[in-house]
């Protein structure tokens, strides 16, 4: 508790919660990136499952869809950092929050595993005659994490 | 009039039905916008560049329709919980205004453009521009309407 205390006490970090309008404009970018990029982790992973955009190779979807994916989650993992940050003391005993973090968490090791085996071997899966079950366990398990994440941020509000 | 509904009394009267239904809510709007968002890069030429504005188009819109029916049936459920909150809150319906542009716009102009063999760069990007700043002022509109509340 000292330590949320002693975080959110930072003078930026007060102003940031004390203005009115900071808070809810950091809030908002958090879920216009969801609005924005959301699609992106959906269309990669439905083309990993093989439902959607066969005319393009699993390499094109992945490839020309990363960039942006991580400009997405920059942006999103900054704001919610900075909304974290500034209501420390609030976050600190949130179940929903650290649930959320967990998540995030798991969302990191599923990149770690998930790389060398399909994301970065794409032209690997490209050349099978059927798509290996990596490639969709990955898929699924990025669906389930990220459907997760936002339920998780908007129960995060319910808990006092 | 409204403050007493079927479906208002079905979130409030259920401690995780209001919570379902604003997940639902963001969930659709995650696939909806995130669809349509998918058909603005292109049209700016970003993200899946190795496929036509068009053929983008035809693989995502069934997933925009469908999850935007999701998100403007859970809007309704949500308004009806608590319309006499949402009636004096001064941004909801400028919230709903902007939605509906959004909506009008994306299936009129967008779409046709979408759909153009050879559009100039400009116009492409011009409305995949506009398409794209109106659904982020409905993201914004949706959480001023929250702190409003």
């Amino acid at each position: 508790m000292d330590i949320a205390r002693s975080i959110q006490s930072i003078d930026f970090l007060t102003a940031f919660s004390e203005s009115v309008l900071a808070y809810p404009i950091v809030l908002s970018i958090h879920l216009a990136c969801i609005a924005l990029f959301g699609g992106m982790i959906l269309a990669t992973d439905l083309r990993l499952l093989g439902l959607t955009f066969k005319s393009l190779s699993i390499t094109d979807v992945v490839t020309s869809l990363r960039p942006w994916k991580r400009i997405g989650g920059t942006i999103m993992i900054a704001m919610g950092l900075l909304l974290a940050a500034s209501e420390a003391e609030k976050y600190a005993p949130n179940p929903f929050f650290w649930t959320k973090m967990i998540i995030l968490g798991l969302i990191g090791v599923h990149a770690l595993v998930f790389r060398p085996i399909v994301y970065s071997k794409t032209e690997e899966l490209d050349r099978s005659p059927i798509i290996p079950t990596k490639a969709k366990v990955a898929a699924i398990l990025s669906l389930c994490l990220w459907t997760a994440m936002f339920v998780m941020g908007r129960l995060i509000a319910y808990w006092d | 009039m409204l403050l007493q509904n079927a479906v208002g009394d079905a979130l409030n009267n259920t401690e995780w039905a209001f919570a379902l239904a604003e997940c639902v809510h963001i969930g659709g709007f995650a696939v909806g916008v995130g669809s349509i968002a998918l058909v603005d890069f292109r049209m700016l030429n970003l993200g899946l560049r190795y496929e036509s504005t068009g053929r983008i188009l035809k693989y995502t819109e069934l997933w925009t329709v469908i999850a935007l029916l999701f998100v403007v049936f859970s809007g309704v459920a949500l308004f009806l919980s608590q319309t006499d909150v949402y009636r004096v809150n001064p941004i909801f319906p400028l919230k709903m205004y902007v939605l509906a542009a959004a909506l009008l716009y994306n299936f009129t102009i967008h779409r046709k453009v979408a759909k153009m063999e050879n559009p100039p760069p400009l116009l492409s990007r011009l409305v995949a521009s506009v398409s794209l700043l109106l659904w982020v002022a409905v993201v914004f509109g949706g959480i001023f309407t929250g702190f409003l509340v």
